[in-house]
């Protein structure tokens, strides 16, 4: 099979995917215990009258799968929700009053993204450098010591992480409690951006010290393994200096677990933010989708979820690809 | 983040996370952050952020704080739970009791210099009563049949067809609305996103989820505030919010866990201050009390224990539940013991002259006894007496439901528990979500006891038609109570238009419902916010209620030194 016909079977199965979750998503938010069309109308003080209005706003007066009655078989919420979906409306949201979802969703994925890709690029750099380097001084004091950090990294929860370095950045280094950025100051641009910097700091620190570990324990094992290797022997036989040897045979073979990892990571990391940013006030998509679980905004969860779905999809698709790169083999399997 | 009114109250303020007490903190704080005045900025670090701007479509306690500052409302509640006039300068009823008329006051003009006249009022008031089919609460605080005129710039008259003893109360929401601005939009899916009002300050800036910035209304017609600007930023993790405040990333915090109280008092540039909440809320304890005969028919299932139709084992328990001790455990002092379904929060609607049961576990005890409750087979639970038909529930033991999401309640249950068992109650906790328990509670009645709450309105009238006969079919009656000297005396006050006449009557319901016990009412909770004293001053944190981020505070705040 040629590369070209593989991705191509890749991608579609990753659109099946999607399809799959969107329909799955519908349903589990209709199966679990207590009502959607209930949930957004709770007010014990509304009229019968009124409940019925705002049902027929917000479509929940349709049967949910085939419409049997008027309106056509597909005059229903599912099918309405397809069509919607198809045209990138994802609803509205019952607890931001009348604003899209797709809107609410948009703003906080940019400031999730601010604080996830320099985290998970720090996690990266710090976590393959530190699993390299006990790797190759395995058994020493400083692997000892390295294994130790990521471990112990891994284990803390991360809001209490969070609430750590809260206490500790701000009361000795000055830095902000919360939120993305000073309000009302109106400074130039390079203050600003040195404000947000300051922001930045200690959640991207959080997410990045919680996310290290497991790269680290990763790339260790990971290139452990590869020095056991026959072909690092003959590397060492032929003479090659240890940088050159993992430069050259060990970090490209090294890295193929690790690859899976961040992918899956990557995929995650829109919402593997939910507690940092709640603990750091980061109006991020973490933050909203926990308001919208606790008013139990329907449409936004439906929406959010997608979101993580497909996230987790492309980012799955896009280690494939990466795979397709490093290791030749997979092409014929 | 709470709900402001009448949305069942799900939990307590008091958020009582895990990490909060950090006795480390006391000692070595200092500040870090900008130095005083700062230009006048206040800073306010709350745990939620508004919904929605449309006053119309606002439901949560954050919603209408932010209103309070933008918007001007007819009258208006002091913190000492007194009407006073804030657009109308005054107003009267006809001797009917069927016109209400009301002056309004000179030079008031919108944020964008348009002034504001009868014809605004008139406009926001009509919007309001015919809302029904958009808005959330507003529509609530009509009848449908006012008939509202502007005979003049400067005066507005509401004609109804039955009195009403509220007016008062009806008009502290009605937040004036530009008719200039609204009447060209759909008030049902408009975004009021520049907010136009009346009120001392002016929306900047807001952020969904992130901040409201506002500025002060320099040609506000009551006198600028002092300060130029306010900035709500929201801080969800109360741990993170008591920090910004010791570390002065903010100026004030409107509500933190009772276990920082400590910490923040520890620090010689706080002040931490309690009161009432804007809002008043209540938790109670509901009895199933249907009498089969008032049974819903459509919907009704009316399982409760026979046992808990009669008043003496009510009685008992009001007796063996010791609300003192759960105010100290469960919210560590900060809440006043209630007596009926008013909260100690409504100022002159409470009736605060009842003695309350004394928490007596002998007597609870003798009461059951002489009631005939007599443990016949020795389990340590009772049975009822021979000659009462309890079906096949012939134990006094009880099922009790609360809601999943109210923080208070597993230790609540817990406690009550414990000692309704130490007079031979037998109880079985089980812990439901919010819809499920809304579908055991009413209008269904499938439940013994059930622990939940109430937030209130400034008028009692809502809270207190809970326990009318007439709303068991509705779902609104939580206990299936009904008693005719009761409705008669809701019926006259609703239409009563004295105020020391309505008073005396709501304070004779809540002595019936005292002595009937449908409900035990075990605490109001009180409300605790903290401000840097070294940042500014002036703070009315000295009132029966405490709202910091009322305009009531922040007109009147300047900067320290």
């Amino acid at each position: 099979m040629t590369r070209g016909s593989l991705f191509l079977r890749k991608a579609l199965w990753a659109l099946v995917t999607i399809l799959v979750v969107i329909t799955f998503n519908f349903f589990l938010f209709r199966v679990l215990p207590g009502d959607p069309a209930k949930a957004g109308i709770k007010d014990p003080r509304l009229s019968p009258e009124m409940v019925a209005n705002l049902q027929e706003r917000y479509g929940l007066d349709k049967p949910v799968l085939f419409n049997t009655g008027e309106g056509g078989l597909f005059d229903s919420q599912y099918f309405r929700y397809l069509g919607a979906l198809a045209h990138g409306d994802l609803g509205t949201s019952y607890a931001y009053k009348n604003q899209p979802v797709s809107s609410l969703l948009g703003s906080a994925l940019v400031n999730t993204l601010w604080l996830v890709l320099p985290a998970d690029i720090l996690a990266i750099i710090l976590g393959v450098l530190l699993g390299l380097v006990a790797a190759w001084r395995r058994g020493t004091k400083l692997d000892v010591g390295a294994l130790m950090f990521a471990l112990f990294t891994w284990a803390l929860p991360t809001f209490f992480l969070g609430i750590l370095l809260l206490f500790f950045g701000s009361h000795y280094l000055g830095l902000p409690t919360g939120g993305r950025v000073t309000i009302g100051l109106d400074q130039g641009f390079w203050a600003t951006a040195g404000d947000v910097l300051r922001h930045l700091l200690l959640p991207t620190l959080t997410f990045a010290l919680v996310l290290l570990g497991e790269y680290m324990l990763i790339m260790r094992s990971s290139v452990v393994e590869v020095f056991s290797e026959d072909y690092i022997l003959t590397a060492k036989a032929k003479g090659l200096n240890t940088f050159q040897i993992i430069r050259r045979h060990a970090f490209r073979n090294a890295m193929l677990p690790l690859v899976t990892l961040i992918a899956l990571n990557l995929g995650f990391t829109v919402s593997g933010a939910i507690q940092v940013e709640t603990v750091f006030s980061w109006p991020g998509l973490g933050k909203l989708t926990v308001d919208a679980v606790a008013q139990r905004d329907y449409p936004l969860l439906q929406g959010a979820f997608l979101m993580l779905a497909i996230s987790v999809v492309l980012a799955n698709l896009a280690a494939e690809l990466v795979y397709l790169r490093l290791d030749p083999r997979v092409t014929e399997a | 983040m709470k709900y402001r009114a009448l949305a069942v109250l799900l939990g307590l303020l008091m958020v009582l996370a895990a990490c909060g007490d950090d006795g480390a903190e006391e000692t070595t704080t200092t500040t870090t952050a900008p130095t005083a005045a700062e230009g006048g900025t206040v800073r306010i670090g709350w745990g939620g952020a508004p919904s929605s701007l449309n006053p119309g479509l606002g439901e949560l306690t954050e919603d209408y704080s932010i209103y309070e500052l933008t918007y001007n409302t007819p009258i208006t509640l002091d913190l000492d739970g007194n009407y006073v006039g804030e657009l109308a300068e005054d107003w009267s009823v006809s001797d009917d009791g069927l016109t209400w008329t009301m002056h309004l006051v000179e030079g008031a003009t919108f944020h964008d210099g348009t002034p504001l006249t009868s014809a605004d009022v008139k406009y926001t008031l009509e919007l309001y009563r015919d809302c029904a089919d958009w808005c959330v609460y507003m529509s609530s605080y009509f009848d449908g049949d006012e008939v509202i005129e502007a005979p003049d710039p400067a005066t507005v008259t509401i004609a109804k067809s039955v009195p009403t003893g509220s007016f008062e109360g009806r008009m502290v929401f009605m937040y004036i609305l530009p008719k200039h601005i609204w009447e060209g939009v759909d008030p049902g899916t408009f975004d009021n996103a520049a907010m136009i009002g009346s009120g001392s300050f002016k929306l900047i800036e807001h952020r969904q989820g992130e901040y409201v910035r506002l500025a002060a209304n320099e040609d506000y017609w009551e006198g600028a505030p002092v300060v130029d600007e306010v900035i709500f930023q929201t801080y969800e993790n109360a741990d993170a919010r008591v920090q910004a405040l010791i570390n002065g990333d903010v100026d004030m915090i409107t509500e933190f866990p009772a276990t920082a109280i400590a910490t923040l008092e520890a620090n010689d540039n706080i002040t931490v201050a309690t009161g009432e909440p804007l809002a008043p809320d209540l938790t109670d304890i509901i009895f199933n009390v249907t009498d089969p005969a008032n049974c819903p028919a459509e919907d009704g299932v009316c399982s409760g224990h026979p046992a808990l139709r009669d008043r003496q084992v009510r009685l008992a328990l009001a007796h063996a539940t010791n609300k003192q001790q759960l105010i100290d455990t469960l919210l560590l002092g900060l809440g006043t013991p209630g007596i009926a379904i008013v909260p100690t929060g409504l100022g002159i609607w409470f009736n605060g002259t009842i003695e309350d049961y004394p928490f007596d576990l002998t007597e609870a005890n003798r009461i059951l006894d002489e009631a005939g409750y007599l443990d016949t087979n020795g389990d340590g639970v009772r049975e009822c007496p021979a000659g009462m038909d309890c079906g096949d529930r012939a134990e006094l033991s009880f099922r009790m439901n609360f809601p999943d999401d109210s923080d208070t309640g597993p230790r609540l249950a817990q406690t009550l528990a414990d000692w309704w068992e130490q007079v031979g109650i037998g109880i079985q906790i089980q812990v439901l979500d919010p819809d499920t328990l809304t579908s055991v509670c009413c209008p269904s009645l499938d439940y013994d006891v059930i622990l939940w709450g109430w937030g209130s309105d400034p008028d009692p009238g809502f809270l207190l038609s809970a326990l009318t006969c007439a709303e068991i079919p509705t779902g609104l009656s939580e206990s299936g109570y009904c008693n005719p000297a009761y409705d008669e005396l809701f019926a006259a006050q609703a239409v009563e238009t004295d105020l020391e006449t309505r008073i005396g009557m709501i304070h004779e319901m809540q002595q019936i419902l005292w002595e009937d016990v449908p409900y035990i009412i075990p605490y109001c909770a009180l409300s605790s916010e903290a401000y840097r004293n070294d940042r500014f001053v002036g703070w009315l944190d000295t009132a029966t209620k405490l709202a910091l981020e009322d305009p009531s505070s922040l007109n009147v705040i300047r900067p320290a030194g």
